[in-house]
Formats: C-alpha cells, structure tokens, sequence
C-alpha cells in the first residue's frame, strides 16, 4: 500500500474542477426550470423570483451538502483504512451507523410527530455513545490493536443490529418510513442552515486529520515501525480515531447513512495521487464531495418514480468500480 | 404503512389488467350472486371457488377492510376473530385478536375453528392463507383495485354470509352515495391535487391507488400522476413543480403537518391559500366502505376550492 505517488502534478486542479463541475451541473438540474440568465441574476443580483429560491434556498445548500458529506465520508474512510490497516474499512466500520440509526429511529417511534428537528441530534449521540463504546472496550493497558477494534466494533453493530430490528417491528406503521428513509441516506435535508451547522465539524476534522497525515503514513508500517520512527503510537491512533468518528458521526446526523462513499473514494483516489496522507486526504475529499454530488443529482433526477435514496445510487455506482479496482491490483494491495 | 409503499407495478401492466379484472368479475360473479342459496360456490379473486355448504356462523376476518364490511352487513356476530388492526367500529376492538394483517398467527386462528376466513390476496401472505386451506377452511380472498370493486365485494359477502338482500342494499346505497359526491364535480373546473401519505419524506399517491381514484371522481388532476409507481417519492423541488392547488395528507401517526421549510413555498397556490386538508390515512387506504366517505369530503374540499376567490388569481392552469 506504500506506493510513491504519481508524478503528475495536474491532479488537484483536475479534482477541483470536477468538484466544481458537478457543484454546477446539480444547481443546473431539476424539475423546475432555470434558465442560465435568470441563474446569473440570482446569484449575482439578489433577484427574487421562484427560479431564484429554488436554486438559492434548494439546489445549491443541497448540493453544497452534497460536497461535504461526501468529501468527510472519504477522509473518514481514509482514516479509518490507516489507523485499522485495512483496506475494507469504511467509516461505518465500528459502530457509528448501528448507534446512529438507533439514535434516529428513538426519535421517530419514541417522541411525538413534530420531533423531526432533533433526529440529527439524536443521531449524532448515538454515533458518538457507540464510537466511544467500540474505543473503550477495544483498549488495553497495551494500547488499541486495530484487530481487537475491528472485533468490537463488529460486536457492537450486531448488538445495535438486534436492537434496530426489535424497534422497526414494534413501531406502529406509520411511524417507519421516515427514519428508514432517513437510514437509506438522504440529501433532502440540505437547507442552508444545516449545510452552514455541518460546516464547522467537517472544517475541523478534515484539518485535524490532515495535521496527523505524517502519523498515518506511520501507521501503515506497523505500530511497532512507527514507534521506532518516533511516533506517539498510542496517541496518533486515539487522535484518529476520535477525529474519524466525529465526521462521521457528524455526517451520518445530516444525511443518513450513505454507504460505499468512505469505502471506495479512498481507494480512487489512492490511484490518482498513491497513498501518502498528506496528498491522499485532500485528494480523498475532493474526489468523494464530487462523487457524491453527481450520484446526487442522479437521485434526485433519474427516476420516472421521483426520488431514489441517495445511499443505493452510490452503491449501484460503487460497488461495480470497487470490483474493477479489485481486480485491478489484484495481487498488489 | 411501510408494506404499502412498495414497488411499482408498471402502468401499464396495471391499466392493461383493470379491464381484465373487471371482465372476469363481472362474468364470475352475476350468475352466483343470483344463486345466492346454499349450499353455494362462489369463486375469490384468486380464481379459487369457495364451497359452503351452509352460512358460516363462525367468521375470521384477516383485513380491517373486511371487519368493517362485515359489520356493515350486520353480520359481526358471526366474527369470531380479527386482526389488531381491526379498529372501526369501535366495538372491533373488542373482538379476540389473531395477530396482524401481514402476520395472522395460523395457529391462533384455527383454534377459533372458523368455518369462514375472510382475507385480502395483496395483504396477507399467501403461504398463511394456503395453510389454513390446507387444514380444511375455505378462504375467501378478494384484490378491490377500485371503488366500484370494494362495492362488489360488499355484495358477495353478503352471499357467503348468508344475507345476499342486505349486501346488495349495503352496495346499492354506497353506490348512491359516491354517485351524489360525484354529481357536483362534472363539468367544473379541474384544481391540480396532490395526495400524500407521508410529509417527510414527501411520498406521494400515484396513480393505480384508491386516493388517485378519489381525486380524479372528484374532478381532480393528480399532481403526481407524471411519476410512475403507485408511491412515488418527491423532492421539495418537485413539489415545487407541481404547484397542487389543494394537498390532502392521509393522516399517519407522524406525519400529519409538512414541515415549515416546505410550507413557506408560497408558490405553491395550496400553501399559499392553506389548502392542505388532513384525512384519517385508514380512511383513504382501506378498500371498505369508509372510501365513500374520503370521496365525500375530497369532493366538498374540491367543491370549496372552487368557490374560494383565492382560485382565480391561480389562473394559470
């Protein structure tokens, strides 16, 4: 997995610009129609027509979630494949989406109808209250092992699992659908508020974890290598861990759980610029933001039957390229 | 509600097999229902002829549809078990209890040794019901796709249970009524309507559903009928799009009210005008007789949008 970057140096404009495409191409589509000028006007002239508030208040916020749900997910995912040295991790991998559900569909079945403002909140309690739980029970006084991790955090999910499976048969009907919406992941949420709440958590882990990028190189090399490098071990992987769990349990609170974003981008962008951190995260972030805008703007536009969940686009369109990935390196990682 | 919602029929299929339906039935059903003594066979919406050599006396009912038709016949004396979800008439609830519509506990039921079970083809699960044939109870299974079915369905269980005269009044009256709530909605002016059965997310009744049915009778344009599937999902834009004139939401425990950031689209003539009207969801979802009463206060909600000032500056229909 230590292989040298690629030389070319065009990558992160290209990234950036694809970023930026897919932003325009979501603020473009849609079932009203806007035209280009009247676009230009919203923007730029404040005007205030109904073209104008779909693309300011609906489109764009949406898409700019789009952005950084993705782009968290995909440094998330990075992370978690350093700190667990492994390649099949995602940022679901320990636990946040099993607490995460169990904190969002608490708010749906237990509370009453106009609860909806505090199922992100709830969600993001129970992501973290489960991420702490797989840390806790997978330390020793030796330190984390990523195996004794990954153990836990499978034990946990099962648990949560169980416990999900429990609530959705006993709910009353009506109560389902939107906290299993909700679990399919889901961009609709994007207002402009909820874009400007996620902005800081994901402003602050993804700077977190590309100040601990030196350590994540480390870390691949084995605990033992990177404790001989100098490195505070023990430290560098609570860091991570915590940092990683925090934009995911961020993200998960706004949009759900989209699944395979964490999982694959880390490993497309592994190809574009190699696996050293310090050019892999932000590579990681570009690539997953304008992932998942586009697979957005599939959701919300390629279906005669109205709006897929957001999560099954990006597995149908994910799962496909993992494999040719795969098969890709074969031998290699 | 979750089970309702599920994967689209194409239109399509579902147009091309209405006339189908419709044919069978009615070629099935007039010869029996003029032979209404027993002992009788009557053939189900399966295709399955049901044998009773004499009325039942001892009656499961594994749709809270099919309670309240049996009620409607005066026949509930005769129930001797329903599912949980069997709440109209109250005195339902009072009825021993065999587990729910997509679970109805077999064993349970033949404890109750019914000599008739009652049940619907797209509710029940098909292997529960073989099963109880299988112990020798004749199963009676009927797929209402519309209105006019539900009242057919009126008028053979008035057969099965012995009381032919009183399903064919119960069915002739419902028939009158729809009639009437129907009469006031020709020849009007045609408002976009859309109904939802959920507000968040937006799930929408497409077309092929009993509320797309109750819209059109009552001189209605089903705002969601671009979208194939009988439920679609719709994103705000595409409410936005829409600009329904009067929204109706079928009230699930939950999801009654949108949310404000939906309402405050004003451009929406139907939340501009406040024309978002809640109905009972067991209203507009069970094929029993309650459907004419949805039609009758969607039609007078159509009849009060028509007479509201507020619809002539819409004027862009």
């Amino acid at each position: 997995m230590t292989g040298g970057g690629r030389k070319s140096g065009a990558v992160f404009p290209v990234l950036a610009a694809a970023l930026l495409g897919a932003l325009a191409l979501s603020a473009a589509t849609g079932p009203v129609p806007i035209s280009f000028r009247a676009a230009i006007d919203a923007i730029f002239r404040g005007t205030d027509d109904t073209a104008a508030r779909v693309l300011l208040s609906l489109r764009l916020p949406r898409a700019l979630l789009g952005a950084l749900v993705g782009g968290a997910l995909a440094s998330s995912g990075v992370a978690f494949q350093a700190l667990l040295r492994n390649p099949l991790a995602d940022p679901y991998i320990l636990g946040v989406s099993g607490g995460a559900a169990v904190g969002a569909l608490s708010v749906a079945l237990f509370l009453s109808a106009d609860a909806s403002p505090l199922l992100p909140l709830c969600a993001f309690g129970g992501a973290a209250l489960s991420a702490l739980a797989v840390f806790l029970l997978a330390r020793r006084r030796s330190g984390v092992s990523p195996e004794r991790l990954i153990l836990m955090g499978v034990v946990v999910g099962a648990f949560l699992n169980a416990v999900i499976m429990l609530m959705v048969t006993l709910a009353p009907p009506g109560k389902i659908p939107g906290a299993l919406y909700w679990l399919m992941g889901d961009l609709g949420l994007g207002t402009p508020r909820r874009v400007a709440v996620l902005f800081p958590y994901v402003a602050l882990g993804t700077v977190l974890l590309y100040l601990l990028s030196r350590g994540l190189d480390l870390l691949l090399l084995g605990d033992h290598a990177a404790f001989q490098a100098g490195l505070p071990v023990e430290r560098v992987k609570t860091a991570t861990y915590l940092t990683a769990s925090l934009l995911a349990g961020s993200v998960v609170a706004v949009s759900g759980l989209i699944g395979f974003v964490g999982l694959i981008v880390p490993h497309g962008a592994r190809v574009l610029v190699g696996s050293g951190h310090r050019r892999l995260l932000p590579a990681a972030f570009l690539l997953g933001g304008a992932f998942l805008v586009l697979s957005d703007t599939l959701a919300r536009t390629a279906s005669p039957a109205g709006e897929l969940p957001v999560g099954a686009v990006t597995a149908l369109a994910g799962a496909p390229f993992f494999l040719y990935l795969l098969r890709r390196n074969g031998g290699r990682s | 509600m979750s089970g309702r919602v599920r994967i689209a029929v194409t239109r399509r299929f579902l147009l091309g097999c209405l006339p189908v339906v419709a044919l069978l039935l009615s070629a099935i059903d007039r010869p029996t229902i003029a032979a209404d003594r027993f002992p009788l066979a009557l053939m189900d919406d399966r295709g399955v002829t049901v044998r009773l050599a004499a009325p039942p006396h001892r009656v499961v009912s594994l749709a809270p549809s099919l309670t309240e038709i049996v009620f409607l016949l005066g026949r509930d004396g005769f129930l001797v078990g329903v599912t949980r979800f069997c709440n109209v008439p109250a005195a339902a609830s009072a009825l021993p209890k065999i587990g729910g519509v997509s679970d109805p506990d077999v064993e349970r039921i033949v404890a109750l040794s019914p000599d008739l079970v009652l049940c619907t083809t797209d509710g029940n699960p098909r292997e529960k019901v073989r099963a109880l044939e299988e112990m020798g109870i004749p199963c009676f299974a009927v797929a209402p796709q519309n209105l006019e079915a539900v009242f057919t369905v009126v008028e053979r269980l008035g057969v099965l249970l012995g009381t032919a005269d009183r399903g064919r009044a119960e069915a002739g009256a419902l028939r009158r009524r729809a009639r009437l709530a129907r009469a006031f909605s020709r020849d009007a002016e045609k408002p976009d309507v859309l109904f939802v059965v959920s507000t968040a997310p937006i799930i929408a009744a497409g077309e092929g559903t009993f509320m797309d049915e109750l819209v059109r009778l009552s001189g209605g344009r089903n705002a969601a009928a671009r979208f194939s599937g009988r439920y679609p999902r719709l994103s705000l834009e595409d409410l936005v799009a829409a600009r329904p004139d009067v929204i109706f939401v079928a009230g699930m425990a939950g999801v009654e009210r949108f949310p404000p950031e939906v309402t405050r689209w004003k451009e929406v003539p139907a939340f501009r005008d406040g024309a978002v009207i809640t109905l009972d969801g067991d209203l507009v979802t069970r094929p029993g007789p309650r459907l004419v009463t949805a039609l009758e206060r969607v039609s007078a909600a159509l009849a009060d949008w028509r007479k509201a000032p507020a619809a002539d500056e819409g004027g862009k229909r």
